[in-house]
């Protein structure tokens, strides 16, 4: 026992996220600022506003957690209104709501040093314009908003007009790298993408402008080579173990291509572009006496027996508190949740919260594929071992036993080839010597191993949010129709953005003897007979995009 | 007398031949109508080109999926049964079943109702988590009055659902639009 107490003792002195919750004192009543956003985020409209108050969030959040933003219904993240609630209820912060920029210019323009202009007319120069905002504690206006600005004081540190004129996106970062780069973070890097088009939802910036990183929006697509050969270079030069944070930028290049580019690297990704208020979240530890403590249905040693029936397990592993969990119905039916490991480190009130407001019926779980978002297949053998030793460390921490893979690097979306190669399964029963046992997959899969007792499972249904509940239970009918022998174990994907009330009443429909088990009882049946084939990626399956 | 003979047992022989002849109506491009058929998923857009000579029955189909495009071609025979590798299907490619490598699926073609509809029967191998297996799949595509849509019906053993995709007649000129 002492051992066990010591090993976790180690674990959590090596976490920098909770060394400052072991730190930090016994949550004191403290005030802070609140903006409520709408959802106008169009170029043309709410944007520049919005742009500036975010940099600006970075800046006044520099040295203690002072703006916090909650968004409006149907933005991507929709934790922010409650984690509000939980700040307030559970570290005792007061906040006082500012409702427009010019107020919150009085609150916080002491914080910056001056303004920088960028030009909406040519996009990335607003990219730009948050790398010199980080740098020399600059708000980001557009011309238009220069008059406010000077209206509180600050003065001009650069104008981006005319600068970027007629010039690529390549031709403009290689630009400010030159410019930019060497006294930017070299451990962490900003992919401000997402939506292209008249939109842009840079809610990630915060963070970036108090981090003093790099924000770019590089394609990984190969047929932008002048960009990829760019964004390679920034990847080469991050330190060892960096994180991009951000996402892709859509129609530019895809999910798939961008995230097997930084695992090549073996980097850490980190989404989304959209993630708010990291700049607030991270300077909050844990609050004092709490702990994690997982909804575990079976002990580690036990052993079970499985019947001769299907046996589903449910599982919601997009970016947790984006959809389903502050919708109704949770709780009805076990499910398990790919929760965000990294945010120990940068947000762990967020994670403290969902902990807190779990049911018996979620089960968190690790992943995805490393300490963050990774793609396995292409992590560097050299890398695998470090990167997986600090995935089983934040599991041990947030009391999780099943491990989460997921390589779409071969897929197109959620369709296709997301098989695992032998070599890297091989890798994962090395690196997680206490794991119940790993899942594997976004859309289906047929990656399926069992040894010492711990099984690999892919999914064998994704639940499209779209697909008619008539048919989505036609659908799990048909596969228990077709995997005939008893037991059957049948994972499901439930997409984050499903509604569990309409899952549950799939679940009422199926035929057979069909039971619905917590995904650590599923692993625990699934190793005690094995149906299920044993099989890794075949080199001759087809492969979307077949990587640099 | 014996030329008269002859001739009946000719039209006896050839009769059924001419009853079974497909429409030829059924020959271009249909374009799948979403809105009136089972939800897709893991497919956008379906068009299949069907191209009937003598027995031989050609289906070429073009499949989106948001931005990546999907063509197959395969044929089958109303006078022998064939054996078509990864037998094409609509299907729901959100599910873990798979084209059972280096097999083929047992296909027979059958003009009924007066050459209206065409009957296909395939036994298909496939891959699932648990090893392989055969789906037993009959298709009927119908005509419809007017000849300007083809109902597609697909029943699996698999399933007590079963799928209904209507297509409606699109002419090659307008295809790409």
């Amino acid at each position: 026992m002492k051992r066990i107490s010591l090993f976790l003792a180690l674990i959590l002195s090596a976490l920098p996220g909770l060394r400052a919750a072991e730190a930090a004192p016994a949550t004191p009543a403290r005030a802070a600022y609140v903006m409520n956003f709408d959802g106008d985020w169009k170029i043309a409209g709410g944007l520049p506003e919005k742009a500036l108050l975010i940099g600006l969030q970075g800046l006044a959040n520099r040295s203690a957690p002072r703006l916090y933003i909650v968004h409006a219904e149907g933005f991507p993240w929709e934790i922010t209104g409650p984690l509000e609630d939980f700040y307030a209820r559970k570290h005792g912060v007061k906040f006082t709501e500012l409702k427009t920029t010019e107020e919150a210019l009085g609150h916080f323009a002491q914080y910056a040093k001056g303004y920088v202009v960028w030009d909406p007319t040519v996009m990335p120069t607003m990219n730009v314009a948050y790398t010199i905002a980080g740098l020399e504690d600059a708000v980001v206006v557009t011309p238009a908003l220069i008059p406010l600005a000077e209206r509180h004081g600050l003065k001009p540190i650069d104008d981006l007009r005319g600068r970027y004129a007629g010039q690529t996106d390549a031709q403009i970062y290689t630009d400010a790298k030159r410019r930019y780069w060497a006294r930017c973070s070299h451990d962490q890097l900003i992919l401000l993408g997402g939506q292209r088009g008249d939109i842009r939802i840079p809610a990630i910036a915060d963070w970036g402008v108090r981090q003093k990183m790099f924000f770019h929006d590089l394609s990984a697509n190969p047929i932008h080579a002048d960009e990829l050969a760019l964004e390679k270079q920034f990847f080469s030069e991050l330190n060892p173990g960096g994180t991009i944070f951000g996402w892709h930028v859509y129609g530019k290049d895809t999910e798939e291509q961008h995230t097997t580019l930084i695992s090549t690297y073996g980097l850490k990704m980190e989404g989304l572009q959209s993630l708010p208020n990291l700049s607030f979240n991270c300077q909050f530890g844990f609050t004092p006496g709490f702990k994690f403590t997982n909804h575990h249905h079976v002990a580690p040693d036990t052993k079970l027996v499985a019947e001769p029936k299907v046996y589903l397990s449910f599982v919601q592993s997009d970016g947790i508190g984006i959809g389903v969990w502050t919708k109704p119905g949770r709780g009805r039916l076990p499910l398990s949740w790919g929760a965000i490991m990294g945010w120990v480190h940068f947000s762990p009130a967020a994670l403290e919260y969902f902990h807190e407001s779990a049911t018996p019926n979620d089960y968190f779980i690790g992943g995805l594929s490393g300490p963050s978002y990774m793609y396995p297949n292409h992590i560097p053998a050299n890398r695998f071992g470090l990167l997986m030793k600090e995935a089983d460390d934040l599991m041990k921490v947030l009391d999780e036993r099943i491990f989460e893979i997921m390589d779409n690097s071969a897929a197109d979306g959620n369709l296709g080839n997301a098989d695992l190669t032998k070599e890297t399964v091989d890798r994962y029963y090395a690196a997680f010597p206490d794991v119940a046992g790993f899942i594997n997959g976004y859309g289906p899969a047929r990656t399926r191993d069992l040894r010492d007792g711990r099984p690999l499972i892919s999914y064998d249904y994704y639940i499209d949010p779209r697909r008619p509940r008539e048919e989505v239970t036609a659908d799990l009918n048909e596969l228990i129709a077709l995997n005939s022998k008893r037991p059957y174990f049948l994972l499901v994907h439930v997409r984050e953005s499903n509604d569990v009330n309409s899952v549950v009443e799939v679940v009422n429909r199926l035929t057979g003897p069909v039971e619905v088990v917590p995904l650590d009882v599923f692993m625990k049946l699934a190793a005690s007979k094995q149906t299920y084939t044993t099989r890794y990626q075949d080199p001759t399956d087809p492969k979307h995009f077949k990587g640099y | 007398m014996k030329r008269i003979l002859l001739n009946l047992l000719l039209v006896l022989v050839l009769l059924p031949l001419a009853a079974v002849a497909g429409d030829p109506v059924i020959n271009g491009r249909w374009r799948l109508d979403t809105t009136r058929s089972t939800a897709l998923d893991g497919w956008s857009t379906a068009d299949v080109v069907i191209a009937a000579d003598g027995s031989k029955i050609g289906f070429h189909y073009d499949m989106t999926w948001h931005t990546t495009k999907v063509a197959v071609s395969q044929s089958v025979d109303t006078a022998q049964p064939v054996a078509i590798p990864n037998f094409f299907r609509i299907d729901q490619r959100h599910m873990a079943v798979y084209a059972q490598p280096k097999s083929a699926a047992a296909v027979t073609a059958t003009w009924i109702d007066g050459g209206r509809t065409l009957r296909l029967e395939a036994q298909v191998p496939l891959e699932t988590s648990q090893g392989n297996t055969t789906m037993r799949v009959y298709q009927e595509f119908r005509l419809q009055e007017g000849n300007a849509e083809l109902v597609l019906i697909e029943l699996h053993n698999t399933r007590s659902r079963p799928l209904v995709y209507h297509f409606t007649k699109v002419a090659e000129a307008t295809a790409k639009k």
